[in-house]
């Protein structure tokens, strides 16, 4: 289902029978939109990665810098000679994310298979209970949350952030949604075959469901990466701060003396979310897109 | 021994590590929550029960009334400007375009999406600079006088909506395509033949078969708009005074700057019933206006 949504949310259908793609007229209008609108979309960027490589005194030329004149790496390179442990900030990040992916992985999968294809009292009622925690904002329970890891003495841990986001209501409606498309037969048959429900579930559903997997740890990966709240709350040591809080802290080290030091540190905070998204566009936009229409 | 393990047990099994999270982490400390907007806790001492004391102060408190107010004006106007816009540039690309052109233009307007709230609010609060802001340069051509964007109560809280917008405007935007490509052509064919107009197929054909997607929308963008923290404290922290704090802003001030934890979980359970009263608006609300074709 997910892969099938990926086709069609690529290529756009021409419909003979659409007056908004038959008549000639508002084609080059909707074109001359689209393009106009995409100006102030990555501008932004190209300003940021711009300024990145332009020495401090020049960041704040009118008319702006649109592209390079100097190529100042040197932007760069004060990021890890600084005072403020960037790479530290760098790695406590792809922790994080990392450790948060793969446990949303083996959660979700397990609970949207069980939704999916195994049979147990209340499971509709479990499953609708689960979904409900979709509208329910981090921050409602931010305080009991807080006063929870810090009688175990997780404060100032990566496992106050990891496990509260070891499990996801988002993860397992959309692996269940895959795991529906897995026939029956298929399940079943392995049952009769004498494979237990784990074996079944591991060796037969799991590998049909890589497209889904990888959606869904690719949006994990990235909304773990960019969290800034969870981190803000628990972590305070500097060897400890993920990648977002340390660069508010960077900012504020430099003040507004150095922007294009704080604008390299961003071009090196977005470049692997660039480098993910050219190279797995198909499977972000289905997961994230797909919800939408199949929700 | 793995075999003689019920299927209903595998069941149980199966969602455990799902259901334990779920209840540690989110209806355990939505319980407690609850339980402690009845107490005033400073962390210090133990809590101590003061009855109704934290939801009398909650109505006498004039910042609450205003970060609220705040907080809906942000969710309305994000919500009516992303929704809107999402269909404008749907409709728009929704055409034969040249693949490389496509490529482009889905990357340009999708991959603000992917990137992290604190790191966009903080290339924008560089070009919404008012004197040496790149945003007031391009107006003056315009002959708009510099804006000061962050910092006067008129616009502080403008300039979060308009990173919003510019934020999420590529996933409305992707999810109403998706919707116009479910949208089957015979359906144009027979208004066609009928004598309808484009403008009257959009307004009677296209909008209301794509009503579902857009309640989709609504309520996506409604619910993140209700818990947004980055971009504001990023962007203006929540200034001039409160002109543009949240919420969720204020919840955490009270809870981790003046370790007022019983009033901090007051505020999460009025935010809490808030956001239950919206959903069932919208819900109550869609059987009116959403078809399902």
């Amino acid at each position: 289902m997910a892969n099938h949504f990926a086709e069609t949310a690529i290529e756009p259908r021409i419909e003979s029978g659409n007056p908004f793609s038959g008549v000639r007229l508002s084609g080059v209008i909707g074109t001359v939109i689209v393009v106009a609108g995409s100006v102030p979309m990555v501008a932004p960027f190209l300003w940021m990665f711009t300024t990145s490589l332009t020495s401090g005194a020049r960041a704040f030329d009118l008319p702006p810098n649109w592209f390079p004149k100097d190529w100042h790496f040197q932007n760069f390179l004060t990021l890890f000679q600084s005072n403020v442990p960037f790479a530290t900030f760098l790695w406590n990040s792809f922790e994080v994310a990392g450790t948060v992916t793969l446990a949303q992985l083996l959660t979700c999968s397990m609970a949207g298979y069980a939704f999916a294809h195994v049979r147990f009292r209340g499971r509709n009622g479990l499953f609708a209970l689960l979904l409900t925690s979709l509208m329910m904002p981090m921050q409602v329970t931010i305080v009991p949350l807080f006063l929870m890891m810090s009688s175990l003495g997780l404060v100032d841990t990566h496992w106050a952030i990891i496990l509260p986001l070891a499990t996801n209501a988002f993860g397992i409606f959309m692996m269940r949604q895959f795991f529906l498309t897995v026939p029956r037969e298929l399940v079943e048959a392995a049952r009769i075959d004498g494979a237990t429900q784990f074996a079944t579930f591991w060796r037969i559903a799991l590998p049909l469901a890589k497209p889904a997997l990888a959606s869904l740890g690719i949006i994990t990966f990235v909304n773990t990466w960019n969290s800034y709240f969870l981190p803000l709350v628990f972590l305070n040591s500097w060897e400890k701060m993920t990648l977002p809080l340390g660069m508010f802290a960077l900012s504020n080290v430099y003040g507004g003396g150095n922007v294009s030091v704080i604008m390299a540190a961003v071009v090196l905070a977005i470049c692997p979310l660039l480098v993910l998204f050219l190279v797995a566009q198909r499977y972000i936009i289905s997961g994230m897109v797909g919800s939408a229409i199949k929700g | 021994m793995r075999k003689a393990v019920s299927e209903k047990l595998a069941g149980y099994c199966f969602v455990g590590p799902s259901l334990v999270g779920y209840l540690a982490f989110v209806v355990g400390p939505l319980i407690a929550a609850i339980g402690l907007s009845f107490t005033h806790y400073d962390v210090l001492s133990p809590p101590r029960l003061n009855g109704f004391g934290n939801y009398a102060r909650l109505i006498a408190d004039p910042r609450l009334a205003t970060v609220y107010r705040n907080t809906a004006f942000f969710a309305l106007a994000s919500v009516s400007l992303t929704v809107s816009l999402g269909v404008l540039l749907a409709v728009a690309v929704n055409q034969r375009l040249p693949g490389p052109l496509k490529y482009a233009l889905r990357t340009a307007y999708f991959f603000p999406v992917l990137v992290g709230m604190i790191y966009a609010a903080m290339v924008w609060k560089f070009l919404f600079n008012r004197d040496l802001g790149v945003v007031n340069y391009y107006l003056h051509f315009f002959q708009v006088p510099p804006i000061a964007w962050l910092t006067s109560s008129n616009w502080a809280l403008w300039s979060v909506i308009l990173v919003y917008v510019w934020k999420n405007v590529g996933f409305t935007m992707l999810t109403t395509l998706a919707g116009l490509q479910n949208i089957s052509r015979e359906i144009y064919e027979a208004a066609r033949i009928d004598g309808a107009m484009p403008v009257t197929a959009f307004f009677r054909i296209t909008i209301p078969l794509l009503t579902p997607v857009l309640l989709f929308n609504v309520t996506i963008t409604s619910i993140n708009t209700l818990q947004e923290f980055d971009s504001i404290v990023a962007l203006t922290n929540g200034g001039p005074g409160d002109a543009s704090r949240s919420v969720v802003m204020y919840l955490y001030d009270k809870a981790f700057r003046s370790f007022d934890m019983g009033y901090a979980s007051a505020i999460a359970v009025t935010l809490f019933g808030f956001i239950g009263l919206l959903t069932l608006l919208q819900l109550w609300g869609s059987r009116r206006w959403v078809h399902y074709g």
